[in-house]
């Protein structure tokens, strides 16, 4: 990963014009604090979790931070894929809404974990944990989200600055304050590298290190992903899992969905490899199909067990040839998490290889 | 201890006194001596780099030349990010070296590094001082003792990813009270071997 450099004599004018910007300046984002001051985000049908409310509340951990002592980004900058230093190989958080496409490099997330933002017009907020490895989108409404400090199950939890409700972002439910037992309305955000998202999205814009606050970007506090090193590549917990199950590493990379019935979990690197996965959440058939563009998959609610097979250029169903993304079929949510996070939620989660 | 009983038996205020008393006149004692001085500079320098480096404030970058502060420094600057740590409000990089400014930070390292560097001089000086001191060798180590403990608090709970402990409620409340621990008990080792030189 290479780093940005501006220049030195650019950086003493910025100096400059940020002692005069003393009003407001790079820092004019919603404040945080935690302070209830408005509306909470927007909410949508619950979906199943495999402890209640009240279990998860109770497991609630400090995670060593204060409140907003990660910060969120609420001012986010964008350059055009163009003018971004990144390897091709570096993780990235890709959004695409509308017509617009927006690339979020890890190594800036795992300073801020969430980034309040516009993407196709809609107040929405990325959110990444590196400790699960998820990466999930909440549509915001008129609030903005942070980050608690506390973590549920090793998982960020944030919280909304309408009403200080907090939100795990695996189980996306309020688990305390006034919208407890409440569900976000979620949007897919696909984690894939550098490389293979500007491939698909030669128009992206990609999140700069410009964010507001000062940081190493680039030395991330918990290993590396390019190649995999430190926390991410060895089997050592930093917090104990609400439930351990053994039948994968704990830090396996799972494509894991979840409906009001239940929950389910693809292998990443099996799917990849076969294209096609079944499996059934509490008796329905669910089926992941794999992207290659993308090292990603994507799942569909299947109840009537129409065959999906590869073909080239995509999958076959029902006799025509469709985009991995765009099944004629229930597409569902879902989105990467390490194993260990995934059988902590969903106790007994169906695991399919 | 010798001479404090004898300073009058007015209770615990005037033992405390003394003590501070006799441990000035060994800091004095240590400062006035060229190596007391080095080994105050040297011991007090190297603490803050090393305790920059763990906060992960200070390291080794992509070559480059940048300086950059943040918008409110001074709002920044006390905004806490942790146990102990505060908001760097600036990066500064010079060629490979890179450094994240919190003021907070590096006056807190530099009190730290002072007493690190106090505790080694007061020690060196009586290790090489009249056998009357009763102060043998092993009291400079044990003298930094505290402050190797302080270098596990500035880390936080990132510091167990690498000793690969797991964290517990428990382990982040020792955490969250080790670096004033730290201080204490630099004082107070501090206070002891001044006592010993001055005895």
């Amino acid at each position: 990963m290479k780093r940005t450099r501006r220049a030195l004599l650019g950086t003493i004018g910025a100096v400059g014009a940020a002692a005069l910007a003393g009003c407001g300046g790079l820092d004019s984002g919603p404040a945080g604090g935690g302070t209830p001051r408005g509306p909470g985000p927007p909410t949508a049908e619950s979906l199943y979790l495999g402890d209640d409310v009240e279990a998860l509340r109770n497991n609630i951990r400090d995670g060593g931070v204060p409140k907003d002592g990660i910060p969120a980004i609420d001012d986010p900058s964008f350059q055009p894929a163009g003018a971004a230093s990144l390897d091709d190989g570096a993780p990235v958080f890709g959004v695409a809404r509308g017509d617009e496409p927006k690339a979020y490099p890890q190594y800036v997330l795992v300073f801020h974990e969430v980034v309040n933002d516009s993407v196709g017009g809609d107040p929405v907020s990325v959110t990444y944990c590196p400790l699960t490895g998820t990466a999930q989108g909440f549509e915001r409404g008129e609030t903005t989200f942070g980050v608690s400090g506390r973590l549920v199950n090793s998982n960020l939890t944030m919280y909304d600055r309408g009403t200080d409700s907090w939100w795990p972002q695996m189980v996306a439910t309020a688990i305390s304050g006034p919208r407890e037992g409440e569900t976000l309305e979620e949007f897919r955000v696909v984690w894939t590298t550098w490389g293979e998202w500007r491939a698909a999205y030669p128009g992206t814009a990609v999140l700069t290190e410009n964010t507001g606050y000062q940081r190493r970007y680039g030395t991330d506090p918990y290993g590396r992903y390019n190649p995999p090193r430190g926390y991410y590549a060895n089997d050592d917990l930093l917090f104990d899992p609400l439930v351990s199950d053994d039948r994968v590493p704990p830090k396996r990379v799972v494509i894991g969905t979840r409906t009001a019935a239940g929950a389910l979990t693809f292998d990443k690197e099996s799917l990849l490899a076969e294209r096609v996965l079944i499996g059934a959440i509490d008796g329905t058939e669910h089926v992941a199909v794999a992207d290659s563009t993308l090292s990603t998959g994507y799942v569909y609610a299947n109840p009537d067990g129409v065959a999906v097979e590869p073909a080239d250029g995509g999958y076959r169903v029902g006799g025509e040839t469709h985009a991995a993304d765009a099944l004629p079929l229930e597409r569902m949510l879902a989105f990467d998490g390490m194993w260990f996070a995934w059988a902590g939620f969903y106790p007994e989660v169906p695991y399919v290889r | 201890m010798s001479a404090e009983q004898t300073v009058g038996d007015s209770g615990v205020g005037a033992q405390a006194r003394a003590l501070v008393r006799q441990t000035a006149i060994a800091v004095r004692g240590a400062l006035s001596r060229w190596d007391g001085r080095l080994t105050v500079a040297v011991a007090g320098a190297a603490y803050l780099l090393v305790y920059l480096v763990g906060l992960r404030q200070l390291g080794l970058g992509p070559w480059g030349f940048e300086l950059s502060v943040v918008a409110d420094p001074l709002t920044r600057a006390t905004r806490l990010r942790g146990p102990f740590q505060w908001e760097p409000v600036a990066l500064i990089v010079a060629g490979p070296v890179e450094l994240l400014l919190s003021p907070l930070n590096v006056l807190l390292g530099g009190l730290l590094g002072a007493l690190v560097g106090l505790n080694l001089a007061v020690s060196l000086v009586a290790y090489r001082g009249p056998a009357a001191c009763k102060l043998g060798p092993g009291a400079g180590a044990a003298a930094g003792l505290p402050g190797i403990l302080s270098g596990f608090a500035c880390c936080g709970p990132t510091v167990l990813l690498v000793v690969g402990v797991q964290a517990s409620a428990t382990l982040l409340t020792v955490f969250q009270w080790l670096l004033p621990l730290t201080v204490v008990a630099l004082v107070g080792t501090l206070l002891w071997v001044g006592t010993k030189v001055a005895g």
